[in-house]
């Protein structure tokens, strides 16, 4: 191995700067000649005869200047450069194999470029933090008596009823900063979701991370304007009205002006300065894909973002919110500084919390944070999985159906090379020569693949966000992706490329030159290319099947019976705050902005609901049957929705005993509540809920109150069109003295929703200019939005799918048009020996029937045996659907019938006479 | 002296580190110092010390740089590196082992095997 190093860059310096080395090798030469000359006629020798002597004596300067070119290892890359103008010439000279080859190729290398720059971005992408390799997020870890009750965040309970979750409490995070020995300095998060801000005049929601003092320097973040914020912001509760503004909202609000700087905005009517912005490559510590709004400091908290339900979250010890974050500290494992910050928390939790017969204090778990809290990754991971998947299925698919080809080409191609064998080429080169061909095909196909994933690059993440949300996913479109197509390209390349060029070296020169085309087909179309057919057939067959069952789940999702009526239904959302208004204030603002819309010509009807339908968004409560004892087996419970009076006739949801809402139910009258059947056949089974009454939480914070059933409604779809509606109970929102949670007004209109969009805003501006409507969108968005991922299933599956029956149709094509060209002779005698054209027909389609059998056999058990993989994907449809899966193997092997048809009514319309003087 | 000797193959890559050895060269400085210092005994064709020179340098055994020559023109200099030292080291003594061997070998009298 001496100098391999020094070779390889040699190699490359030569490669690189080819023209310069070709100067300096001339100018060194003549150097050479010319000193001898002057040497020789300083020894008294003529000058005209010196020049002679020196190039006789030198010899033959472009056989040496050949030879320093070897020694230099560029006869290898001049070959190579050779080989490839002389493929591209090929190509050129049959365009159509080059144009289905290239074009076969660029979806499927586009299709992964695509599939796996989304995978880059949610699996990959890294905080845009200093060194975010070292960045560690601290959670915890407890049994069924952790000494957690209340959360506010995310959590994960496993089937043995562990809990984990990232969020601790403000006291805790503060006695665990001064006793951690497990990190370097701790700092904390908290993506607290949407505030109400008001800027220069305009209300709108923006999302908005809470951060500690010194978040900005443990980061190592660098503000691009004014400074970020900072310990002294993060003291005394109200100290640091101060937040720092991410890149996008400067560009929306400020168009980039440093103005910007020093602006006062209200958060939630707190009047806020601006004091730096974020730079773009900054999203936040909780995310890697998509930055917050604004950023302020924990000290804002009960002005900003107040939770009248607990007070200041600051000094809350029950409530566990907010996230920590610690560097790596040199030297200590991550499973030693969860140990060491596990004894800490013990002691923060003992010295903050009264604790319950019966608690126990959570494990301290250090984890990775360079992709913040990593939903993405987490969420997205089985989907990508399945499209990368997927994506591989089809490449696959397209390398078999070139390598078809160039088996076809490689045949009619052996005399050439047989003539080149014959002329003395070694067969190393021979083979270097096709598979250059391979790799230059596989090149345009990769670099059109390259294009068409860039252009569709934004295609996917788009399908996975809703209509009406800003999608500003950062880029994923880096070095990553660009190394994946060229691996990608060039094991293609390699793939399809291997069987010509392995039949290239097995090639003797003389069998090629005495053979004719005819046998030398026979041979390789023996049994590999119709191997290749049936490879091709079996995997479109699991792609069409794939196609099918998606195609399934979404037309089942889009019939499913919601149980009101989704159409001509526009929604928005308002979420007051608490400081201007405290309860009961906030049912006022929302009987006043209900009836404002009522008013509005164009509106059938309007009503509001605590829960939007199909939103992914839940609430449920305690549910105690008047006359049962209250259990703890987590039984009594349902869902509910706080809503207005006409919310089942705006809705459209039938009344089926008793009666809906009325105006007369008000805040001073009894509190009632309307059930749905599922509601009534869990906890009144065979018996008439109306009349009835029910003990829950609900209607006043804290204290238990006695609700009167006064009716029955269908059932509705809840929070997820895949489930059919759960228990759940309605309740009027003028009797809740709850804490306000915002509410979803639902509108229904025959006019476009446009075109009432700006009388609505009108009338919020004279209620309340401070009042942003959030997530204006239309009830049927709402729906898409839940299926936006069911959907990008069906869209490329059923892409992929056509796809691969294509290439299959070409494969059975190719192999039967090929079959039938050999066999012109024996056709020929046959039918001149008496033999039935339509005999001649059946027995090629025949053939071609055995191929698509054998694919379609083998493609439907590989299916069945893969697509439980995806069940839980899938909706109202099995895996295993005998329908789907037989549906599958018609069309295919229909399609494989179809396909082989047009060569076999060319071997029933063969001329005998014409056949038998064919060569 | 007699008829210049032809070069063994090989030989030319060996001569070259050693004239390199004793100081930085132009490919024509490299010729006479063969000259020089085998006397004149060898029979070097002029042009195929370059192809030998680009191998060396190639394989990292020796360096170039562009330099003034003693008639000031520019001249492209060639000098040892570590990697050429060690390797002029090592072929030296496998060059006198096979010498040695071969001087045996040829010494052997008919009578002594």
């Amino acid at each position: 191995m001496r100098g391999a190093w020094a070779r390889v860059t040699s190699w490359a310096r030569a490669v690189a700067r080819r023209g310069r080395l070709e100067t300096e090798m001339e100018a060194e030469l003549r150097f050479h000649r010319e000193s001898y000359a002057e040497d020789l006629m300083r020894k008294g020798v003529a000058a005209e005869e010196a020049e002679r002597r020196a190039r006789a004596a030198f010899g033959p300067v472009e056989a040496h200047k050949e030879a320093m070119r070897d020694s230099l290892g560029l006869r290898w890359w001049n070959d190579a450069w050779n080989d490839a103008r002389y493929a591209l010439r090929q190509l050129r000279r049959s365009p159509g194999f080059a144009g289905v080859a290239v074009l076969s190729l660029a979806l499927g290398i586009g299709a992964n470029t695509a599939i796996f720059t989304l995978a880059n971005r949610v699996l990959y992408l890294r905080l845009g933090v200093e060194k975010p390799e070292s960045v560690r997020l601290l959670s915890w870890a407890g049994g069924r008596n952790v000494a957690v009750h209340s959360m506010w965040g995310d959590w994960y309970t496993s089937k043995e009823g562990n809990i984990s979750s990232t969020s601790f409490s403000y006291p805790v995070y503060e006695y665990l900063k001064t006793h951690n020995e497990g990190l370097e300095e701790l700092f904390a998060f908290k993506g607290i979701g949407r505030l109400n801000v008001t800027v220069k005049g305009t209300a709108e929601a923006a999302q908005a991370e809470m951060v500690s003092g010194n978040y900005y320097r443990a980061l190592g973040v660098r503000v691009q304007a004014g400074r970020p914020i900072e310990p002294a912001d993060d003291g005394a509760p109200g100290s640091g009205p101060v937040v720092v503004i991410s890149d996008g909202f400067w560009e929306r609000f400020f168009g980039r002006s440093e103005k910007a700087i020093g602006t006062v905005i209200q958060v939630n009517l707190t009047p806020m300065t601006i004091v730096g912005v974020n730079p773009p490559e900054f999203t936040g510590a909780k995310s890697a894909q998509s930055s917050p709004d604004i950023f302020l400091p924990f000290s804002m908290q009960p002005a900003a973002a107040p939770k009248t339900r607990e007070g200041s979250l600051l000094v809350s010890k029950d409530l566990w919110w907010m996230q920590i974050m610690g560097r790596k500290r040199a030297g200590v494992s991550d499973r030693e500084a969860g140990a060491r910050l596990s004894v800490a928390l013990s002691q923060a939790v003992r010295a903050t919390m009264t604790l319950r017969k019966g608690d126990e204090a959570p494990k301290a778990v250090v984890r990775d944070g360079s992709r913040g809290l990593n939903f993405a990754g987490r969420n997205f991971l089985k989907p990508v999985a399945v499209l990368m998947t997927l994506g591989g299925l089809v490449l696959l698919l397209a390398c078999a159906n070139i390598a078809n080809l160039l088996l076809a080409r490689s045949a009619w191609r052996q005399r050439e090379m047989s003539v080149r064998l014959a002329l003395g080429a070694g067969r190393g080169r021979i083979v270097r020569q096709v598979l250059t061909e391979s790799l230059v095909l596989a090149g345009l196909g990769g670099v059109a693949g390259l294009a068409a994933g860039y252009a569709s690059q934004g295609a996917i993440p788009a399908l996975l966000a809703n209509a009406w949300e800003r999608n500003d996913w950062a880029g994923g479109f880096d070095w990553r992706v660009f190394a994946f197509t060229a691996a990608v390209t060039v094991l293609t390349g390699l793939l399809f490329g291997a069987a010509p060029a392995w039949r290239a070296a097995g090639r003797s020169a003389g069998a090629g030159l005495k053979e004719s085309a005819h046998t030398a087909t026979r041979r390789w179309r023996g049994l590999s290319g119709k191997a290749l057919v049936t490879f091709q057939v079996m995997l479109s067959t699991i792609l069409v099947a794939g196609a099918v069952l998606f195609l399934r789940t979404l037309g089942a999702l889009n019939s499913a019976p919601l149980g009101f009526n989704a159409d001509g239904l526009v929604l928005f959302s308002v979420e007051p705050p608490a400081a201007r208004y405290p309860a009961p204030r906030d049912v006022a603002l929302y009987r006043r902005i209900e009836e404002a819309l009522a008013a509005i010509p164009g509106v059938e009807s309007a009503t509001l609901s605590s829960v939007p339908l199909l939103a992914d968004s839940m609430n449920n409560d305690d549910f105690v049957p008047e006359g049962q004892a209250r259990t703890s087996d987590g039984q009594q419970v349902a869902f509910d929705n706080e809503v207005g009076a006409n919310f089942f006739a705006t809705m459209e949801t039938p009344i089926l005993a008793g009666r809906g809402f009325a105006p007369g139910d008000t805040e001073s009258s009894l509190p009632v509540a309307v059930v749905n059947q599922a509601l009534a056949r869990k906890f009144f089974p065979g018996a008439n809920p109306v009349g009835k009454a029910f003990r829950t939480h609900v209607y006043v914070s804290d204290q238990e109150t006695l609700v009167r059933i006064v009716g029955v409604c269908g059932d509705a779809r809840y929070a997820h069109l895949r489930d059919e509606a759960p228990p759940v109970f309605y309740s009027p929102y003028r009797q809740m003295a709850g804490e306000p949670n915002g509410m979803t007004y639902e509108v229904r209109t025959r006019l476009k929703p446009a075109a009432l969009m700006a009388s609505i805003r009108g009338a919020m501006r004279s209620i309340d200019r401070d009042l942003p409507l959030i997530d204006v969108r239309t009830q049927r968005e709402q729906i898409e939005a839940g299926i936006a991922q069911e959907r990008l299933f069906a869209e490329l599956t059923t892409g992929f799918g056509l796809l691969a029956l294509a290439l299959a149709c070409i494969g059975v094509y190719g192999v039967m048009a090929y079959t039938v060209a050999r066999r012109t002779n024996e056709i020929g005698i046959r039918l001149a020996l008496g033999a039935e054209r339509r005999a001649v027909l059946w027995m090629i389609v025949r053939e071609a029937a055995w191929i698509g059998a054998g694919g379609v056999a083998a493609g439907v058990g590989a299916a069945a045996a893969v697509m439980p993989l995806v069940r839980t994907m899938l909706y109202g449809v099995k895996p295993a659907d005998p329908a789907s899966l037989g549906a599958t193997g018609v069309l295919l092997l229909g399609a494989a019938l179809a396909a082989a048809w047009a060569p076999a009514m060319r071997a029933a319309r063969v001329e005998p006479l014409a056949a038998l003087r064919h060569e | 002296m007699g008829k210049a000797l032809d070069l063994l193959q090989g030989t030319l890559e060996m001569l070259i580190l050693k004239a390199v050895s004793l100081g930085p060269l132009h490919g024509y400085g490299i010729l006479l110092r063969i000259e020089q210092i085998s006397g004149g005994q060898l029979d070097i064709q002029q042009g195929s010390l370059y192809p030998a020179l680009y191998r060396l340098e190639h394989q990292g055994a020796i360096a170039s740089e562009w330099g003034e020559s003693e008639n000031n023109r520019r001249a492209k200099y060639y000098r040892l590196t570590a990697a050429g030292k060690a390797l002029l080291k090592t072929e030296t003594e496998k060059w006198n082992r096979m010498a040695g061997v071969m001087a045996a070998v040829l010494r052997t009298a008919p009578e002594e095997i």
